[in-house]
């Protein structure tokens, strides 16, 4: 077991792991083992046995292979070394985290040894402060609490001191968020592009090829030269005597029909036009508006199908732009050759309530293709990482669409009222966030059990839009008083659907463990349950269900199921037995009050709060 | 056009061959399917076979494998039948049927790997587990613990995760619990596998950059990539990787044992 000098790390190490796998086969032999790897694994010894030995009693104080008497009393071995090796501040970092590991697992064990309370019943893993007594001598209470608050500080604060430069650490990964997302823009670009070839498109093109394909036996196409002197754009790709109204009635079809030789030799026709057109005028190319691949030099005109300059070099282009004129279709393409201008008709102009009724009902027209979206039959089109929310186009898509307009695309601007001349309000009197809010609470409710995640994901946007709003907002130091819609609609849904709860509901603890917050007024709500004897359970499941699993509202969940201990005299015998693990004593202390006093039992929340 | 699965994976392939051991920091996985049979037993070859460690589980309540007709499945409980028996069972059965669906090339297959199916809730995280050392890829599973749990099924990536919380996480240390989609026949059980392999090669990789780098000292010298500990680079590893695979749909969650 002892590693000799002359031995290297490895075969060191490889000693090390004899004596392990002989622990692993046999854990009685723990205590013999650890002992004498401990001055091996000290502070003093090479990185590489440091890692090995907290690695090694990380493993052996979380394996449930020893029992944990014998735990106990290791952990008091083990102790020393543990310290020494955590407090140096130029400690390996898999050090420190075998030894966190291993503290972690000792924490309880020792916690128990130092308190050495009487009756060790429950989960022996089990600690909490309530276990030291008020006058113990070597454990306070208080300052173990504030302690581990101190110390939970100091965890969270690794999460904000968030600096952005470049020596942040962050700065690759935004880096390579700020890549995908390029890359993802363009790839939606490409799908736009696409989509003109699905599957039964070309099939059912090749179908109307077949028909056509007996009539183009001979390309049935005249190729003229060009007549002289100024030819315009258009003239130089036809070939026909359509006139041009017609021939854009008919293009589509035409197009969709067309024979590939006769598009062979249509598109040789307007090459060679070109080719002869440039021979005529060797004139330089205007560098503002050529494609950017084509060299001034460069005479020999390749069309190709595919853009001439990719979606990265469009926005390039058209950042470096300095103003939208220069962007219309009146510049020349190429000296005599002009494409005649056009210009859309200007818009008809909106007034606030016309632009509101339209986009009302555009909503509208969004709530209509999710109705009809219901079910849907291919769940979950693209799952996995790298999604882009929203693109996939089913119900889903469309409830994160609607909700995020809801609580983002006017946010901050609803508080601002404009006023116009005559000083009478120019804004319609609803705001668009507010009436797209009616429709998804009517949608929810219109079957709130089946769309309870509909009310789950449309609140937790309104909780994070909020969040977001008050941090960007708010000077520091000061509270910020955003427009509460996630507490007002979730109260308002929590009233709309409660009185049609039955006891067997489990739609409730499902609605409250994924709110993102829960609010002393949300959860009162849920008080007014107890008024119908049979929902008194549920009432008091749901809630005990957060004391459970929901820590940070742990303490305003028991404050209510207190309430409802004071209110419900039906709600007694089970209130009393939730809080009789968590708030022990309150029960007596309030029947003790109430015999007393003989009048109302207990006041409002936390009145009577046994520790 | 949809790019295939690991268009661009650059580690070697892996076709039926071992791969030769390079030694060195080795994570520890752990596959899971439904009935740890096909895809979890494909992942667990693989893995085994480019030396990782690994141990395999199913998360359902019995090991089902098809029958004759659709109502009259072969059903076993786990830990109890070796696939070995289930292959001499199904072979003396119907040999013709089994092997024209593939169970007993799989069974063939599996009884060479392990010894028999496991289920997920009946392990005992953290209990040595040294009798098994005629599995493949027992070597440094000893501890009973693995560092990375991969699903194949998204219901047993919740079927784990929730009896991860149930435990309590009475070990106190991190897991991460990938899923990777894979539907169960053997054909995509067989990409699948190529993917997990390809996954554990990238997560291993930067296991071990984490554990060159030594001391504080030459931490805060590092690079701000390789400064970042290998758990939190995980997402990041998963989401490279899911533009290779973009056909494996990934989920990723760190739990605790």
């Amino acid at each position: 077991m002892a590693a000799t000098p002359q031995l290297s790390v490895a075969d060191q190490i490889r000693q090390l792991e004899g004596a392990r796998k002989l622990v692993l086969k046999d854990v009685s032999y723990y205590p013999q083992v650890i002992q004498a790897t401990l001055p091996i694994i000290g502070p003093s010894s090479q990185v590489e046995f440091r890692r090995w030995g907290s690695e090694f009693l990380a493993e052996a104080f979380a394996t449930p292979a020893v029992p944990l008497s014998s735990k106990e009393t290791l952990s008091l071995v083990v102790l020393d070394t543990l310290k020494s090796l955590v407090e140096d501040p130029k400690q390996d970092v898999l050090v420190l985290r075998g030894v966190i590991q291993a503290a972690a697992s000792i924490y309880p064990l020792a916690m128990r040894w130092i308190v050495n309370p009487e009756p060790r019943r429950g989960d022996p893993l089990d600690i909490s402060r309530n276990m030291v007594p008020p006058n113990h001598p070597a454990l306070d209470g208080d300052q173990l609490e504030a302690e581990a608050s101190g110390l939970l500080d100091r965890m969270l604060s690794a999460l904000e001191d968030e600096t952005r430069d470049v020596h942040n650490p962050l700065a690759g990964r935004m880096q390579q968020y700020v890549e995908r997302l390029v890359r993802s823009r363009a790839e939606i670009f490409d799908e736009n592009g696409r989509k003109r070839v699905m599957v039964d498109q070309t099939s059912a093109v090749e179908a109307k090829r077949q028909r056509t394909a007996t009539l183009s036996s001979q390309p049935q196409i005249e190729i003229t030269p060009l007549k002289h002197g100024e030819n315009s754009l258009a003239e130089v790709f036809t070939f026909t005597n359509n006139e041009a109204p017609l021939a854009a009635k008919i293009s589509v079809r035409t197009i969709a029909q067309l024979d590939t030789e006769i598009l062979q030799r249509a598109i040789g026709g307007v090459r060679a036009r070109l080719a002869a057109f440039h021979e005529a005028h060797q004139q330089p190319i205007n560098p503002e508006t050529a494609p950017l691949d084509v060299e001034e030099d460069d005479d020999d005109y390749e069309p190709d199908y595919y853009a001439a300059e990719d979606t990265e070099q469009l926005m390039n282009k058209l950042d470096s732009s300095p103003s939208d004129e220069r962007r219309d279709l009146q510049a020349p393409v190429l000296g005599a050759l002009t494409l005649p201008a056009f210009k859309l008709p200007p818009p008809p102009t909106l007034d606030p309530e016309q632009a509101a009724r339209v986009g009302q009902g555009a909503i509208a027209r969004v709530f209509g293709t999710m109705q009809t979206l219901e079910d849907p039959a291919t769940k979950k089109s693209k799952a996995g990482l790298n999604r882009l929310a929203a693109s996939s186009y089913d119900r889903d898509s469309w409830i994160t669409v609607i909700t995020r307009l809801a609580t983002r695309a006017n946010a901050g601007l609803d508080e601002i009222s404009v006023k116009d001349e005559d000083s009478a309000l120019a804004l319609p009197t609803v705001s668009m966030s507010d009436s797209i809010r009616e429709l998804l609470y009517a949608y929810v409710l219109e079957d709130f059990r089946k769309r309870i995640d509909v009310a789950v994901t449309w609140l937790s946007e309104e909780w994070y839009k909020e969040r977001v709003q008050q941090r960007f907002t708010s000077p520091p130091g000061q509270p910020y008083d955003a427009p509460a819609n996630f507490e007002k609609w979730t109260l308002r849904l929590i009233d709309a659907f409660l009185p049609y709860l039955h006891s067997q509901d489990k739609i409730l603890t499902r609605f409250l463990s994924e709110l993102p917050e829960l609010t002393v007024s949300i959860l009162a709500r849920v008080n007014t349950l107890c008024r119908d004897p049979s929902l008194v359970n549920l009432a008091l499941t749901s809630l005990y269900y957060l004391v459970m699993f929901r820590p940070p509202v742990r303490n305003i969940a028991l404050d209510t199921i207190q309430d409802i201990w004071t209110e419900y005299e039906d709600a007694r015998p089970t209130a009393a037995k939730y809080l009789q693990r968590w708030r022990p004593g309150f029960v007596d202390a309030a029947q003790q009050g109430a015999r007393g006093a003989s009048s109302t039992p207990v006041g409002t929340n936390g009145a009577v709060v046994a520790t | 056009m949809e790019v295939a699965n690991g268009a661009s994976t650059t580690t070697a392939p892996v076709a039926n061959g071992e791969r030769e051991d390079q030694g060195g920091y080795k994570l520890k996985f752990c596959t899971v399917c439904a009935s740890n049979q096909n895809r979890s037993m494909e992942a667990h070859l693989r893995l085994s076979q480019a030396n990782y460690p690994v141990i395999s589980f199913g998360t359902g309540s019995l090991v089902r494998l098809p029958g004759p007709t659709i109502h009259q499945p072969n059903v076993y409980p786990f830990n109890k039948v070796s696939y070995d028996t289930m292959y001499k069972e199904l072979d003396g059965k119907d040999h013709r049927l089994y092997t024209a669906n593939g169970l007993l090339n799989m069974l063939g297959r599996n009884r060479q790997v392990k010894w028999g199916p496991e289920r997920w809730q009946d392990w005992q995280i953290g209990i040595p587990r040294t009798e098994q050392g005629k599995d493949r890829g027992h070597a440094g599973t000893e501890g009973g613990i693995v560092d990375v749990v991969f699903t194949c099924e998204e219901r047993c990536w919740d079927a784990v995760i929730d009896d991860l919380l149930n435990r309590g996480s009475p070990l106190n240390r991190p897991v991460h619990v990938i899923n990777v989609d894979i539907k169960d026949n053997h054909e995509e059980a067989s990409i699948g596998g190529r993917g997990i392999l390809d996954l554990a090669d990238s997560l291993n990789k930067a296991a071990k950059e984490e554990r060159d780098i030594m001391g504080a000292t030459t931490f805060d010298m590092a690079s701000a990539a390789s400064r970042m500990s290998f758990d939190e680079r995980v997402p990041e590893i998963i989401g490279e990787w899911q533009e290779r695979w973009p056909n494996l749909p990934a989920t990723w969650t760190l739990a605790w044992f």
